[in-house]
């Protein structure tokens, strides 16, 4: 397991990072959230060590992390670069032995990932010629390329179509064991949503929510739609009712509880036609709202 | 995982380093015309010499012919060849229209030397020296006197008390050309190794580079990279010069050269390994190619004032220099060939580099370490020495 815990970090006055814990679980895909600024990369390259931390520190498998076993980490940073002039077969192998792999088997490794990623022919191309789809295919090669017992990964997907994500995440999903912990960052929800277990929201540098998704998600205050024949202004004057939005008969409402929701539904009722009535999905944007605010 | 790198990243940073240089055109279109000027220097003087037509002297009997031949040995080969004419109009002709050079003529007691509108001091010389001598055993032979005989107790031979290994100008070439050879070597490098790292901050693969491997290592390699290219450069040059010299039958110089060789390595290995620590700073203290004029600027200076020190300063001045850090190894490779230098000089001069080497490679790296991942703007050297570490 990887861990953070109490990092701390500041530039100048600036606080960046402020007490910062958080676990990543093997074998779970951590999403590491939060507004622009909020400290994500500066965490990111603290574990890395390529940035130190002014207090804090960086565990794996509750011993402090090494520069040996960093080593053994795949790594995407936020600004992406490899040598534009060297050919990418080259690149991959020289990065794969800069992890500590044998000429062999990165030579090996290398072969694997550029077939699976359809650059096979292209490996005698040096990096600048391929497009940007194409260069930061050889980049997540690059974290991938020593079989890496954990993944960081700075903002993977941006830049990305929709038809490339999903093959980098089948990619992700064959490479990555069971036992590696993975932690990428993103401003994309959905994507995050849709391929995290675990979710840290980070926002001006302090970690507002952490935990599983799922649990995340149920910890938020239900919220209730509700649609009906005729104008649903009335919710607004229910005392201790929190209305989210009303617009002609359909109105977002949060409830206590399920009992309390019922309630409304029977007032509903009594007033008139109900067409719909239900718990609103929550969206891991409204958890990411919500904790930020 | 047993690969034998895994402990030493940095053999493989320098393995990289050497093999992008080693496809790199300019890299290799340099190197070649340096090679191209090299052998030309070698070999175009010799050329120059042997090539050089021997003086014509018109003579126009047996006798005179025999004194050219006799003036042309002294001089230790080809100089003079004597151009056989029919009488002495035919060789006042020859002068005029400059067919010769001078014509050796029968004279009332002797011989008379004919010239155009002087006779050449050398040419009158070597005549004048080589009529006396053909004269004189010819006189000797009528009192039955051998040459031998004749010459017993009138050779001058000389003896030099403080002889230099090389005559003057020759000394002085061979100074200006180690001084040289380790200036260009160390700038061209220095450059290299300054772009190489700013190409690595402008791509941003540093920060991957920085993630695998300590920063340190990844000074080493670079460092022990190009030393290795720059010595394998002055290597084929070497060995070029080798081929030139043998080519041009000028093999001799290299008894003088040859016990110098090891001690310019070690001068030029020391002082190469020092700036190329500061050449690496520099590469890290730019965010960008173009910053690399202003934070190469005390690198070149750091070259180019010792340089005009070794090639243009007097020899105390020189003395001095060669003990100096960085000017030694332009310095005292030099002054070892040209001067008998006691031993206890180059070694001396070899310890204060060999601190000075150390010093500068540790300030190096701790620069490198902190202004490696600096990436916004560029740092000045006062401002990196300030910074904090990480």
């Amino acid at each position: 397991m990887l861990r953070v815990a109490g990092l701390t970090r500041r530039f100048g006055e600036q606080l960046a990072l402020d007490d910062v814990t958080f676990d990543v679980v093997p074998g779970r895909m951590t999403g590491f959230v939060g507004a622009n600024g909020a400290g994500k990369t500066t965490t990111m390259r603290i574990i890395l060590g390529v940035l130190a931390a002014n207090a804090g520190e960086v565990r794996w498998h509750g011993e402090l992390l090494t520069q040996k076993t960093r080593r053994e980490f795949g790594y995407m940073p936020e600004e992406r670069g490899l040598y534009p002039k060297m050919k990418i077969r080259d690149q991959l192998v020289f990065f794969g032995r800069l992890h500590g792999l044998s000429v062999g088997k990165a030579t090996e490794r290398t072969d694997k990932l550029l077939s699976r990623l359809g650059l096979a022919e292209r490996a005698t191309d040096v990096l600048e010629t391929l497009s940007l789809g194409n260069q930061q295919r050889v980049q997540i090669a690059v974290a991938l390329i020593h079989e890496p017992i954990a993944l960081v990964l700075d903002e993977p997907f941006s830049g990305l179509d929709p038809l490339a994500v999903d093959a980098m995440v089948d990619l992700l999903r064959e490479e990555v064991t069971p036992e590696v912990p993975v932690l990428f960052s993103s401003h994309q929800l959905d994507l995050v949503e849709r391929l995290c277990d675990d979710l840290v929201v980070l926002s001006r540098g302090k970690v507002v929510a952490a935990g599983p998704v799922a649990e995340l998600a149920a910890s938020q205050t239900p919220t209730y739609r509700l649609v009906v024949d005729g104008d649903a202004g009335w919710l607004r004057d229910l005392p201790g009712l929190h209305v989210r939005d009303v617009a002609g008969g359909t109105a977002l409402f949060d409830a206590e509880d399920e009992a309390s929701a019922q309630q409304i539904l029977q007032q509903a009722i009594s007033r008139g036609p109900v067409l719909e009535f239900g718990p609103e999905r929550v969206a891991l944007s409204d958890v990411f709202r919500e904790a930020t605010r | 995982m047993n690969d034998q790198t895994l402990d030493r990243p940095w053999m493989l940073i320098a393995e990289r380093e050497i093999s992008t240089k080693l496809r790199d055109k300019t890299f290799i279109g340099s190197t070649l015309v340096m090679l191209v000027i090299v052998m030309a220097a070698v070999i175009l003087p010799a050329i120059l010499a042997g090539g050089n037509d021997s003086d014509k002297i018109a003579v126009i009997d047996d006798g005179g012919a025999a004194v050219v031949q006799r003036a042309s040995e002294t001089q230790g080969g080809e100089a003079y060849e004597p151009l056989r004419v029919a009488d002495q109009a035919a060789a006042e002709q020859a002068v005029t229209n400059t067919d010769a050079t001078a014509a050796l003529l029968p004279g009332p007691d002797g011989y008379v030397v004919v010239g155009k509108d002087k006779v050449d001091s050398g040419v009158g010389g070597a005549l004048r020296a080589a009529v006396a001598s053909v004269g004189m055993e010819k006189n000797a032979a009528a009192v039955k006197l051998t040459p031998e005989q004749l010459r017993a107790g009138t050779q001058v031979t000389e003896k030099i008390l403080e002889p230099g290994p090389l005559p003057g100008f020759v000394a002085d070439f061979v100074n200006i050309g180690l001084a040289l050879v380790f200036y260009m070597t160390a700038l061209g490098f220095g450059m290299m190794i300054a772009q190489s790292v700013v190409q690595e901050k402008e791509s941003r693969v540093v920060e991957i580079l920085a993630a695998s491997v300590p920063i340190r290592s990844l000074l080493w390699g670079k460092v022990l990279g190009n030393t290795v290219l720059a010595l394998t450069q002055i290597l084929v040059i070497a060995i070029a010069s080798l081929i030139g010299l043998t080519a041009t039958d000028q093999l001799d110089i290299l008894s003088v050269v040859a016990p110098v060789a090891g001690w310019f390595v070690v001068f030029f290995v020391l002082g190469f390994v020092a700036l190329a620590g500061l050449w690496a700073v520099a590469g890290s203290l730019a965010t960008r190619q173009e910053d690399l004029g202003s934070t190469t600027l005390p690198g070149q200076m750091i070259l180019m004032i010792p340089f005009f020190f070794a090639v243009f300063a007097g020899p105390e001045a020189r003395e001095i220099a060669s003990f100096v850090p960085i000017a030694s190894s332009m310095s005292m490779p030099g002054r070892m060939l040209t001067e008998d230098v006691p031993l206890w000089q180059p070694l001396a001069a070899i310890g204060i580099l060999l601190v000075a080497t150390v010093l500068i490679i540790r300030l190096g790296a701790r620069l490198y370490e902190r202004t490696l991942l600096k990436t916004g703007r560029r740092l000045g050297y006062r401002e990196a020495l300030a910074l904090e570490a990480g």
